[in-house]
């Protein structure tokens, strides 16, 4: 038989944008949209025994792991003669825990955005702790670990909007995503577009569906993202049409279109600065005239006009205005950009490259085609 | 089976599973009958290559048939010849229509798959829980393993050991007659029962697919003895759903399927504490049918730990087992001269003579290769490539030595008259490429069977007019 596959799935559980989906013209619920995620994990553990599974809940300002194919089996559930034991032991768990957890909500953190990036992180630490302890068993080669976990994969069901703060988070957990050979599939159930999900999707060769049959929710699930990476060669899979590959800035977690990269340290800011808050390099004032000059008129929201690019976050909340650069630049130098942070100390500011390269004025790609066959739903 | 090297565990994805081909030949009445139990169809659906997986799930909750076309934008172009096998290899198992201009799954399967998936109906196809008894607990898993380990043992060691002239202990009747009759042992000229070469291949399987050719065997049994094929599939795929360590009841099973408890017992699948006892729990060997998770809890002795691989092979020939299992060592005995033993560890030299005794008795070369890849020793894990090469090819050189004689069956040519008549017809048979030897300085040749007409043809007319 053939080798089994890890699959984690993070759902996204606000409760707030649940009520809206259930609302909507096309109404979603979260109890409809369960039964249709519980039908597609027990899909994956039905294709080999020897399939695992891990499933995280993103829930308003925190986030937790729901079930996991490694839990110790429950002793006091009754078998029941007409199911599967594994898929009722699967089903219980979730629906128990999410219920559990809902109920416990008050109503200060509800009003959170949804804990999204915690949960994938979460989720990739999980895949993460499989491959090292794999690897830590006495026979375990590399060639054993590619059989134990041949091609992860991470699933987000998001139904939350793009949170401009969680751009730098997001990156990196595509950046360990990519280290870890793990393909990040993305359905957004609801709402507009998310932008980094969609890099993510593009970043981690995995496949991106806005979902536009809502009641075809399951169909969507089981031909796009149950066939392992082995399989999608000879059975597509949908991918983007576009990819929307805009940044937000570090500056004020803006999503922009046209931005200032600074190329010691490669952040992104909004408007030419004068001193790199990554990693404070002090760019040359010359430049700074000549790129504010030939800056095009822009009005200083981001949602404003001019963007040729599909807007997908017109829900976006601004940045509190707590948080200054600095507090961004430590974020950042620890984990997203390792590079020469240490080398471009303020005693050498420009070190030996021109003026003209240190600040660089980026126009973001716009959009990449792909082939898309349609789905028969 | 995860340990297995690289090259055969390819090899082994391509080929389908040995039941399938089974099922293939059965007729549809019957299939349809086996898709009504959701547990059938679930442990079929795991049987599938992964490719006919994924497009049984990607029509399993549609509503109406799709059309062909539709189906097919959805195949790579260089797919299309796998996504076509995988619709036929479908369409055998009458789980689609067969060659129809719109695919939709059997509606029995589709219900039942679907049923096994969500749950709910009234089948009771995963098996009825028996009720608790607070007299005495159900069996620990160590028991249960045990049992099936000593069960599969005691098949294996007599098979090995039959023609030594040692006593080891019979398994039943019915394992006995179901050895015989598969061909695994025989009796010749009346004689005990001794093992044949198929059953020497046999022994060097995985024991997933010892477990699937015995039980390919029964099933083949099943048909004679009159009993409904249905009911016996359909209980093997439910003892490989049901959950290790919990007892079932046997008031819902059938009477076919009552039958069947006490051979399942001597197989050691299903244990019982009494023979007539009401109640049933399935074994590791049960539990395991569809999946790919090693069937046998450790296939070492019980007192050495070593789950995994016990052999190392050295360059020089030398071969050292950690085991203390008999059984272990008899089927090493069956290719390697054994020079001493220890409490946990058997030490012995891969020969010419010892291999040439397994060839003899229809082992294959590559079949001793594998055997040892899969039960290497860790520390073996190590190299690259796993097992020696000198020693690997050595054994494939000694198979070689039992080829060296090649008989084809054919026309000596001899006694031409001149040297151009000879090469007049040499040339003409080259020609033809039906030369297999030949002796310029003798002026004959040898020409096989195939050529022998047309070159007597050609001789007759050089003879008839020789000017021409």
């Amino acid at each position: 038989m053939d080798a089994s596959s890890h699959l984690s799935v993070v759902l996204d559980l606000p409760p707030a944008q649940w009520h809206r989906s259930a609302h909507h013209t096309q109404p979603l619920d979260l109890p409809s949209f369960l039964s249709h995620v519980l039908v597609f994990l027990n899909a994956h553990i039905a294709n080999c025994a020897e399939n695992s599974l891990a499933v995280f809940g993103a829930f308003p300002g925190n986030s937790l792991m729901l079930y996991s194919s490694a839990d110790p089996v429950p002793e006091h559930l009754p078998i029941d003669p007409d199911s599967y034991p594994p898929f009722v032991h699967l089903d219980h768990a979730i629906s128990r825990r999410i219920h559990a957890h809902l109920d416990a909500l008050d109503s200060d953190t509800s009003a959170q955005p949804s804990a999204l990036v915690a949960a994938i992180t979460k989720a990739l630490c999980y895949v993460n702790r499989l491959s090292t302890t794999n690897a830590a068993k006495p026979a375990g080669t590399a060639e054993r670990d590619l059989s134990i976990l041949p091609d992860p994969r991470l699933l987000v069901l998001s139904v939350s909007p793009d949170l401009a703060t969680s751009y730098i988070p997001i990156m990196n957990s595509v950046f360990s995503a990519q280290k870890l050979k793990v393909t990040i599939d993305v359905c957004q159930v609801f709402g507009p577009d998310t932008v980094f999900l969609q890099q993510a999707a593009h970043l981690t060769g995995g496949s991106y569906i806005h979902l536009e049959r809502r009641d075809a929710l399951l169909q969507y699930l089981i031909m796009a993202f149950l066939p392992p990476p082995s399989i999608r060669k000879v059975l597509a899979v949908p991918t983007q049409d576009k990819v929307d590959f805009r940044a937000a800035c570090f500056c004020h977690k803006n999503i922009i279109d046209i931005g200032f990269v600074c190329s010691v340290c490669l952040s992104i800011f909004c408007q030419p600065v004068p001193v790199c808050s990554t990693c404070r390099t002090k760019f040359p004032i010359k430049t700074l005239q000549r790129l504010n000059q030939s800056r095009p008129h822009l009005p200083s929201t981001p949602n404003g006009p001019g963007a040729s690019t599909p807007r997908s976050n017109p829900g976006t909340p601004r940045m509190p205005t707590g948080t200054n650069g600095s507090a961004v630049a430590r974020s950042i130098s620890t984990s997203a950009t390792p590079q020469n942070n240490n080398a471009a100390k303020p005693t050498l500011p420009t070190l030996s490259l021109s003026p003209r390269t240190v600040l660089r004025r980026c126009q973001t790609p716009n959009a990449v085609m792909y082939t898309c066959p349609s789905l028969p739903v | 089976m995860p340990s297995l090297h690289k090259p055969a565990d390819q090899e082994k994805k391509n080929t389908p599973h040995a039941l399938l081909p089974f099922l293939q030949s059965q007729s549809q009445n019957t299939l349809t009958r086996l898709y009504q139990r959701p547990s059938s169809c679930l442990s079929i659906f795991r049987l599938l290559a992964p490719l006919e997986r994924q497009i049984v799930m990607n029509l399993l909750w549609l509503e109406s048939a799709i059309t062909t076309s539709t189906m097919m934008a959805w195949v790579q172009r260089d797919g299309r010849k796998l996504y076509e096998e995988a619709l036929a290899n479908l369409s055998r198992l009458h789980i689609l229509p067969s060659s129809a201009a719109k695919l939709a799954l059997n509606f029995i399967f589709k219900t039942s798959l679907r049923q096994a998936l969500t749950g709910g109906g009234t089948s009771g196809s995963f098996g009825v829980p028996a009720e608790k008894d607070d007299k005495r607990s159900g069996p620990d898993l160590e028991t249960l393993d045990s049992f099936a380990l000593e069960r599969w043992e005691t098949i294996l060691h007599y098979m090995v050991s039959s023609g030594t002239g040692q006593q080891p202990t019979k398994p039943s009747q019915g394992v006995l007659f179901l050895l015989q009759r598969s061909g695994l042992m025989g009796n010749l000229y009346g004689g005990p029962l001794q093992i044949t070469s198929v059953g020497f291949q046999f022994l060097l399987h995985s024991p997933h697919a010892q477990l699937w050719d015995l039980l390919l065997q029964y099933l083949h049994l099943a048909e004679e003895r009159q009993m409904d094929l249905v009911e016996v599939l359909g209980f093997l795929f439910m003892l490989s759903t049901m959950e290790l360590g919990r007892e079932y009841s046997t008031e819902n099973l059938s009477t076919t399927q009552k039958a069947m408890l006490e051979d399942l017992r001597d197989y050691g699948l299903i244990w019982q504490r009494r023979p007539n006892s009401r109640r049933f729990s399935p074994t590791r060997l049960g539990t395991t049918l569809t999946s790919s998770s090693p069937p046998l809890p450790t296939t070492t002795g019980v007192g050495s730990g070593t789950r995994e691989g016990f052999i190392v092979l050295e360059t020089n020939y030398r071969i050292y087992a950690y085991t203390d299992n008999p059984l272990q060592t008899a089927v090493l005995n069956l290719f390697v001269t054994l020079k001493y033993r220890f409490p946990n560890l058997v030490v012995g030299m891969i020969t010419r003579d010892s291999v040439k005794k397994a060839l003899m008795n229809g082992i294959t070369a590559d079949q001793i290769i594998s055997y040892l890849m899969t039960h290497a020793h860790p520390q073996m894990r190590k190299n690259n490539p796993l097992l020696p090469v000198t020693v690997q090819d050595q054994i494939r050189l000694w198979e070689l030595e039992k080829n060296r004689l090649k008989s084809s069956e054919g026309y000596l040519y001899t006694a031409f008259t001149s040297q151009a008549d000879y090469e007049l017809v040499l040339n003409y048979a080259r020609q033809l490429d039906v030369v297999l030897w030949e002796n310029a300085s003798k002026r004959c040749f040898f020409g096989s069977l195939e050529g022998h007409s047309r070159i007597k043809e050609f001789i007759e007319r050089r003879t008839q007019n020789p000017n021409s």
